[in-house]
């Protein structure tokens, strides 16, 4: 038993060890002068602190304008996700079987199983005949789109947890499908549409082959321009990693708050009908 | 609130089938549409710097996809960053959740911290790793030439580059394997351990006896999710590699965003995403299989 004990201890201390080092690494590299950055042994932690790299990073004259696009998109395509899926999810969880609810679970398994390419090639050959190539509204409707299953699935559980009965004694009273489900689910269902909300505002904010194939630049997102980094001839570790420090802090902070509901975000869809 | 008046009532609930009406508006603009034409384009011509209008060609873009080396090598590559990602990551998930599950004093804080890579945004991770495995100046040689191994040249050569990118996209799937792995054995009676060790098993007996094929099901899951979840992979190698060196990393999924967006023949591409497509569709249907039996 405690042989057993040990061996646990010690394989999720390196496990964890090995998680947050490259975290850690980013975050200590953003605030490095280049001297401390290029130079071996590594500099863990007998370095002065700078903010020479993200003074670099905020003066370039796009950054805010993309930051605000990652901003927008990313809301944009929450509150669209959260508004259908609850309806929907709503539908799932009260009615096991009607009209092309099969059909639908097929459509939203499909995002989940075929790869983005699949889908970008076409939806960038569709956009450019609409004038929708380099559009926040377009970028907005496919990431929807392609998260509105995960949303789905997890507000479900939520709604499944809401007893029948308070529905049966609004019903009685003669509230309409619409101000059941308005004034009555929904606030029941409040805690999960926040976490629901956290969550595919995670997935949007994180989304990388939609925006490089469908943003030029003026919907262009943060991970497109974190990526953008890699093509400069002069790889400069610094402003990158302070690029991506400030992709990442949002999600750490995010995370911290659904900590309760992230295993069954997570999880989604994996292994429910 | 028993018997016939509950079902009644029930019944009386007007339906709300309508309410998925904006879901299916939504999703046949970005997925049904999409997919059908996707398909539509593979047997045209599209090349994207051309500006002559698009004829129709038939299976000539699937001809030229199966003829190409290009798109055999890549399905390789693919197919061996899949086994060796499953090899890898499904252990190293299941000992993880071993691990977790014997609820050790700040187990909580572990998961919390273990489940944290897969929540990052996959770009930023890559940069990330690209600069810890740089050859020179990397943190990850410094650490091997520590433990005495001389400096590879991760990103550099084939072989290592594969493994590279295996190793980033570990980082990050591993704990969703043990996310799962941990649900499957939580659900597992406590009862039945206490039966197997009333009969004296062992610890390795009861995982083999007792523990592995009731969590089978569940693993089966994660590999069919995992397969598909390997055909998708593109932010981690689009920054890590490039699907470099040569194309010694590149898989059938950027192969089909290097010939539309690089090479500009989007109809091409269309067929190799059509191809990519039925790879995907037994995958899929074996999920579907498997996680019935899970729930």
């Amino acid at each position: 038993m405690k042989i057993k004990k040990i061996l646990s201890y010690t394989l999720l201390l390196s496990a964890s060890f090995i998680s947050i080092f490259p975290l850690f690494w980013t975050v200590s590299t953003s605030i490095k002068d280049r001297i401390d950055t290029y130079t071996l042994p590594p500099k863990f932690f007998n370095f002065t602190p700078t903010a020479k790299n993200y003074i670099s990073l905020f003066s370039l004259d796009t950054f805010w304008g993309i930051y605000l696009n990652s901003i927008i998109i990313t809301v944009g395509s929450t509150l669209l996700s959260l508004i259908f899926g609850s309806l929907a999810a709503y539908a799932f969880a009260r009615k096991p079987r009607f009209r092309g609810r099969g059909a639908l679970d097929g459509l939203m398994i499909a995002v989940r199983a075929l790869p983005g390419i699949v889908l970008l090639l076409p939806i960038y050959k569709l956009s450019s005949y609409l004038g929708m190539y380099d559009s926040k509204i377009a970028l907005i409707l496919i990431y929807a789109g392609f998260n509105i299953p995960f949303a789905i699935w997890l507000l479900m559980s939520f709604f499944e947890q809401i007893p029948i009965e308070v529905e049966e004694s609004a019903r009685v009273d003669g509230a309409s499908s619409y101000r059941m489900f308005s004034q009555i689910i929904l606030p029941l269902a409040a805690p999960g549409l926040v976490a629901t909300g956290i969550f595919v505002s995670l997935l949007s904010w994180n989304e990388f082959l939609i925006p490089v194939i469908m943003a030029g630049e003026n919907a262009k997102p943060l991970p497109v321009l974190v990526a953008s980094f890699i093509s400069n001839r002069t790889l400069d570790w610094g402003p990158m990693a302070a690029a991506a420090t400030v992709a990442l802090i949002p999600i750490v902070v995010l995370t911290v708050v659904i900590q309760r509901w992230l295993v069954a975000g997570l999880s989604s869809g994996a292994v429910k009908e | 609130m028993t018997g016939p008046r509950t079902i009644s009532k029930r019944k009386n609930l007007r339906p709300v089938a309508h309410f998925t009406i904006p879901t299916w508006i939504l999703l046949a603009f970005t997925i049904l549409i999409p997919f059908f034409y996707g398909i539509y384009i593979s047997f045209q011509n599209i090349n994207l710097a051309s500006f002559l209008p698009p004829n129709f060609v038939g299976f000539d873009n699937y001809r030229t996809a199966l003829a190409a080396p290009e798109t055999w090598s890549t399905l390789r590559i693919t197919l061996l960053i899949t086994f060796f990602g499953l090899l890898f990551q499904i252990p190293l998930g299941i000992f993880l959740a071993l691990a977790l599950h014997e609820n050790l004093r700040g187990t909580k804080m572990f998961r919390s911290i273990l489940i944290t890579p897969m929540l990052l945004t996959p770009v930023a991770v890559g940069l990330t790793y690209r600069f810890m495995f740089d050859t020179d100046l990397g943190v990850i040689n410094w650490f091997l030439n520590i433990l005495g191994i001389e400096k590879v040249n991760w990103l550099g050569s084939q072989t290592s580059a594969l493994f590279a990118v295996i190793i980033v996209d570990s980082w990050q799937s591993v704990p969703f394997v043990m996310l799962l792995v941990l649900a499957a054995l939580t659900a597992i009676s406590p009862s039945l351990y206490e039966a197997a060790r009333v009969d004296g098993a062992n610890s390795s007996q009861i995982f083999r006896r007792l523990t592995l094929p009731l969590i089978t099901p569940t693993l089966l899951v994660i590999t069919m999710i995992k397969i598909m979840d390997f055909l998708k992979l593109f932010d981690t190698l689009f920054i890590l590699t490039r699907g470099g060196p040569g194309n010694s990393t590149t898989t059938l999924g950027l192969w089909a965003y290097k010939t539309g967006f690089i090479f500009l023949e989007l109809s091409r591409a269309a067929a190799l995403g059509v191809l990519i497509a039925l790879i995907t569709m037994p995958v899929y249907l074996l999920w579907r299989k498997a996680s019935r039996g899970v729930r």
